[in-house]
């Protein structure tokens, strides 16, 4: 009875926490655009709420014991020599394995719903890598490609390649490399995945919010990685459909270069 | 030679006599530093020569700082860049972090503290010697060659690895270098494992022999479980790369992940490799300068234990993003290894609770790791969990985890132990306002660099890339980062002065300045030829203590 | 030896136990490379705890010196072991192996070269003991030896400074 009253009152606290405190600060990060992110954001917000206290605690022991145990002139006294302390070593054995374990429920079940699978997602998109740019490819054949050749500088956001989707539906992802491994990854997703050769990663997103993103190649692939940049502009489902059925099948659009007419 | 004082006559017992087979006069001058095989004369070559690896990687990463500094910098080309941050890694990793630790320190301190005359195998040991300063020659060497130095990243992914994309030499001196250290390690494991089982003086039993032993074993059975799947992604990659192999060539049936697998289990004890001995140095430091046992003597061997064989089963950890390896198994044993970090943590606290603390460089330096360490470690269970890695994979966070780990935890417990061991080794005390001044510069330079690669990280900025769009809101940070950087170059050159000055300058240590615990400290300073003349009773896990304090025994038996 | 082939049982069993579980658990298709890497580990862990435990049952029945709780430095008497003071033979082992891995950058004959030099080296290591002869120091060789071998300038007998 009394168990369980505690585990309610840990339980409440912790929704409380999160809820008022932690749910206004990102300290910086991006977010709030997918629906995965409620996950990501509740596994920041557990983490928090274990690591900050322990910290702080660990912390504090050791500030606690540089400057109230200093050595005082006059005060050069050879101090107790205990070794050990049986309870408090099994306690802070056991309540780190609880809370890990705790932690470890709420990111399996996060887990789950991040990586999983739509059987019908409303788009499919082939994301292509390689050595320095992408190539996104739609289900009638049309690609919009770009590469580094065609950038002006590293400040400009002008002849990227850009990733057409619509808002609040399920579009489906399959990350394809042609030479070395790559990441596709747009921080504002809060998520990357690798594309590597021979293995054909899918992922899933339903992205709410529309607009512009940025994203990036996140894994070193050569001499210009760092200009190996995207964009992913994210419609309104009846703007992506007005968009798409103007596109030609098996056109290609290069960023950079004007279309041929 | 050397007595220690205040002890009965009768408990002196001489060492038994070594007999010296090889006849002549010992080496004297350059020749010395050739042919030694006295594991101390070793143990300060690879201290030296890893100082001087760091020193290199330093300058690197300055390099890699003045590029980032603003964005559209154009300090240095994109080939150029991408060969500066993989040889600032290997370096870090290969020729300084690991060596220093287990081959620096652990050579010179393993047989003093366990009270043996010189390692098991002298002469295997001088061979280790000159393979890792060949490894680390033939790696260096790359940047001399048309193409330059390995650009490929410290984890060096195939295929960017295969020949296709990784033309020229300097990615074959990359391979050779890292598998020389390789096999350098490796022999010093079975030297040290060896020596450690069977070199003990009489009562010193495995369970009285003290934690930074103990962290120097559990690091060597790594070690030895590591570095030959290392070497064997290595032969696999060489064959791709000059046999005409397609072990990682996607394009004729070969796997990518395979290397990423193989890389990683070397990987990731590879970097338990380099914080375990670290740990060791803290724990004796901590007590030492506390006057006080180590806490938990049992607790921390067992933590030490768990750590290491935990360390063997979650390599995948660093490749949650490539889709291809089993989330949970390796969320939940990556998760695991807080807990017995946190009972070492716990562990360092109980030693200084209660005790006379004596702030000075060795300890601040430690306590610079404890609060360090902390932090990274707390960023390490963040990206222990795989949502959150989705999120921060590849990102400044990651560079600023394992700087935090490693710089802000390993290389100032390193210097700590610098500072705590060089009046054994030289028999001269270092100098403690420079000391305190360099430890004070780092600490402001290291959390000025390091800490706001954080947020870069949690804002998306990826990790290796040569410039950033000024228009992502990176800018600032990226500056109070470089700015940091050079303060914390100022902060490591200090204490290189300070090596320096206190050699021929510094006052003149005698045996035991810090009334230190262990065996070490039974001997003059430095320790003379097969170290010790006569060794004090071996009751407990610091004999010496026992020796100079009659009245406060270590208690033994629970 | 008891501690020693227990910590090496330990590893070994630990390292068994996950390559069963990684291997069994939800693992489909088997990633063939880990399960592999743990159960190698177990094999080879187990290879040494083997040994260990040999030693042990065969010769440590009555404990080692350095086994037991109340040995002192009497029961250590006698000779230690082979400890050689200096040796060039090492030092010319490096070089021929690193000579003869660079070689397989930079051609086959400097592979030859450094593998000449490396059987030489081998040689001269396995037979540097034969060709000396025993000479156990005397107490002025040892102190002279010690006092001139250390950087700066030591005092054979310094004071004991706390």
């Amino acid at each position: 009875m009394v168990r369980l009253r505690w585990q309610c009152l840990l339980c409440g606290s912790v929704r409380a926490v999160e809820t008022h405190l932690l749910g206004k600060t990102n300290f910086g990060s991006p977010g709030g655009v997918t629906t995965q992110d409620h996950y990501v954001r509740q596994l920041w917000h557990i983490t928090y709420v274990f690591a900050v206290p322990i910290g702080l605690i660990v912390l504090g022991g050791i500030v606690w014991c540089m400057i109230r145990y200093r050595v005082r002139p006059g005060h050069d006294r050879t101090p107790s020599q205990f070794q050990y302390h049986i309870p408090i070593e099994a306690t802070y054995t056991i309540v780190p394995l609880v809370i890990v374990a705790i932690v470890f429920g709420y990111m399996y079940n996060a887990e789950n719903h991040v990586d999983a699978i739509a059987k019908n997602p409303a788009v499919a998109i082939t994301v292509e890598g390689f050595q320095w740019g992408w190539r996104f490819t739609y289900p009638n054949g049309h690609e919009e490609v770009g590469t580094v050749a065609n950038e002006l500088d590293i400040n400009s956001n002008d002849n990227l390649p850009v990733l057409f989707m619509p808002a609040g539906e399920t579009v489906q992802l399959h990350l394809v490399s042609d030479d070395v491994i790559h990441t596709f990854y747009v921080p504002e997703f809060l998520f990357q995945r690798d594309l590597i050769p021979g293995i054909n990663n899918v992922v899933d997103f339903n992205v709410i919010k529309p607009g512009l993103y940025s994203g990036q190649c996140n894994n070193i692939c050569g001499v210009y990685h760092a200009y190996m940049r995207f964009l992913v502009q994210v419609m309104p489902v009846a703007e992506y459909n007005a968009w798409y059925a103007q596109q030609p099948a098996g056109s290609i659009t290069t960023a950079g270069v004007p279309a041929q007419s | 030679m050397t007595l220690i004082q205040d002890r009965p006559e009768e408990h002196l017992v001489h060492e038994p006599v070594l007999m010296e087979i090889v006849p002549g006069p010992r080496p004297r001058g350059l020749v010395k530093y050739i042919t030694s095989t006295d594991h101390k004369q070793i143990g300060l070559n690879y201290l030296v020569t890893s100082f001087i690896g760091f020193l290199f990687a330093g300058l690197l990463a300055e390099g890699i700082r003045t590029q980032l500094i603003v964005p559209n910098n154009h300090f240095v080309t994109e080939s150029v860049y991408n060969q500066l941050f993989t040889m600032h890694g290997t370096i870090m990793l290969f020729v300084f972090l690991g060596p220093f630790a287990f081959a620096g320190l652990g050579n010179y301190l393993i047989p003093l503290m366990i009270g043996a005359p010189d390692m098991a195998f002298p002469r295997f040991n001088n061979l280790s010697y000159w393979l890792y300063l060949g490894g680390f020659l033939v790696m260096s060497c790359g940047f001399l060659t048309n193409n330059g130095a390995a650009n490929f990243g410290w984890f060096g992914y195939a295929p960017l690895t295969e020949a296709i994309h990784s033309p020229g030499p300097g990615a074959d001196m990359w391979i050779i270098g890292v598998a020389l250290t390789g096999f350098s390690g490796i022999f010093t494991a079975v030297n040290i494992i060896t020596t450690i089982f069977t070199l003990r003086a009489p009562g010193m039993v495995m369970f009285r022999m003290p934690v930074f032993v103990w962290n120097q074993l559990v690091t060597m059975f790594l070690l030895l479980l590591a570095f030959p799947v290392l070497t064997a992604a290595f032969a696999l990659l060489w064959i791709d790369r000059h046999l005409d192999g397609h072990f990682y060539d996607p394009t004729h049936g070969g796997q990518p992940i395979l290397w990423q697998n193989l890389f990683w289990f070397f990987g990731h004890p590879e970097v338990y490799i380099l914080a375990l001995p670290y740990f060791g140095i803290v724990t004796e430091v901590l007590a030492t300068m506390s006057k006080k046992p180590v806490f938990g003597y049992k607790g921390m061997i067992g933590a030490t234990l768990s750590i290491g064989a935990l360390s063997m089963g979650v390599w995948a950890h660093h490749m949650y993003t490539t889709g291809a390896v089993l989330l949970p198994f390796f969320a939940a044993l990556s998760l695991l290894i807080a807990v017995p970090t946190g009972i070492k943590f716990f562990n360092w606290i109980g030693t200084m609770w209660r005790g006379t603390i004596t702030l000075n460089t060795a300890f601040l330096f430690c306590c610079g790791f404890l609060v360090m360490f902390l932090f990274g470690g707390i960023t390490g269970i963040i990206l222990a969990q795989p949502v959150l890695d989705f999120q921060l994979h590849n990102t400044y966070f990651i560079v600023a985890h394992f700087h935090y780990v490693m710089f802000g935890g390993s290389a100032f417990a390193g210097l700590g132990g610098i500072y705590y061991w060089y009046p054994k080794m030289t028999g001269r005390m270092m100098d403690e306002r420079l000391g305190k001044l360099s430890f004070l510069v780092l600490l402001i330079g290291f959390n000025l660099c390091f800490f706001p690669q954080h947020d870069l990280g949690l804002r998306g900025m990826p990790r290796r890339i040569e410039t950033y769009n000024a228009g992502m809101g990176w800018n600032f940070l990226n500056m109070i980062s470089s700015i940091g950087a050079y303060i914390a170059g100022i902060g490591v050159l200090l204490t290189v002065i300070n090596l320096f000055y206190s050699y021929r300058r510094g006052q003149i240590a005698g045996d035991n300045p810090w009334d230190g615990q262990t065996l070490e400290w039974a001997c003059s300073s430095p320790p003379p030829d097969h170290n010790f003349e006569a060794l004090p009773p071996i009751r407990s896990e610091r004999p010496v203590w026992d020796a100079n304090h009659p009245d406060q025994l270590t208690k033994v038996g629970h | 030896m008891k501690v020693e082939w227990r910590t090496v049982l330990g590893a070994s069993l630990f390292l068994g136990a996950t390559a069963l579980v990684y291997g069994a658990y939800k693992n489909h298709p088997v990633e063939a490379s880990g399960v592999t890497m743990l159960a190698f580990g177990f094999f080879a862990y187990g290879l040494l705890f083997g040994y260990l435990l040999l030693v042990y049952l065969r010769r440590d029945r009555i404990p080692r010196p350095e086994d037991r709780f109340d040995a002192t430095s009497a029961d250590g008497e006698g000779e230690v072991g082979y400890f050689p003071n200096a040796s060039i033979w090492p030092a010319a082992m490096g070089l021929g192996m690193i000579i003869g891995v660079v070689g397989f950058i930079y051609g086959l004959w400097f592979t030859i070269i450094g593998g000449v030099l490396f059987f030489g080296a081998v040689f001269g290591w396995m037979t540097e003991a034969e060709a000396a002869t025993e000479v156990p120091l005397t107490e002025d060789e040892e102190d002279t030896a010690t006092a001139a071998g250390h950087p700066g300038h030591i005092d054979a007998h310094p004071e004991h400074i706390d």
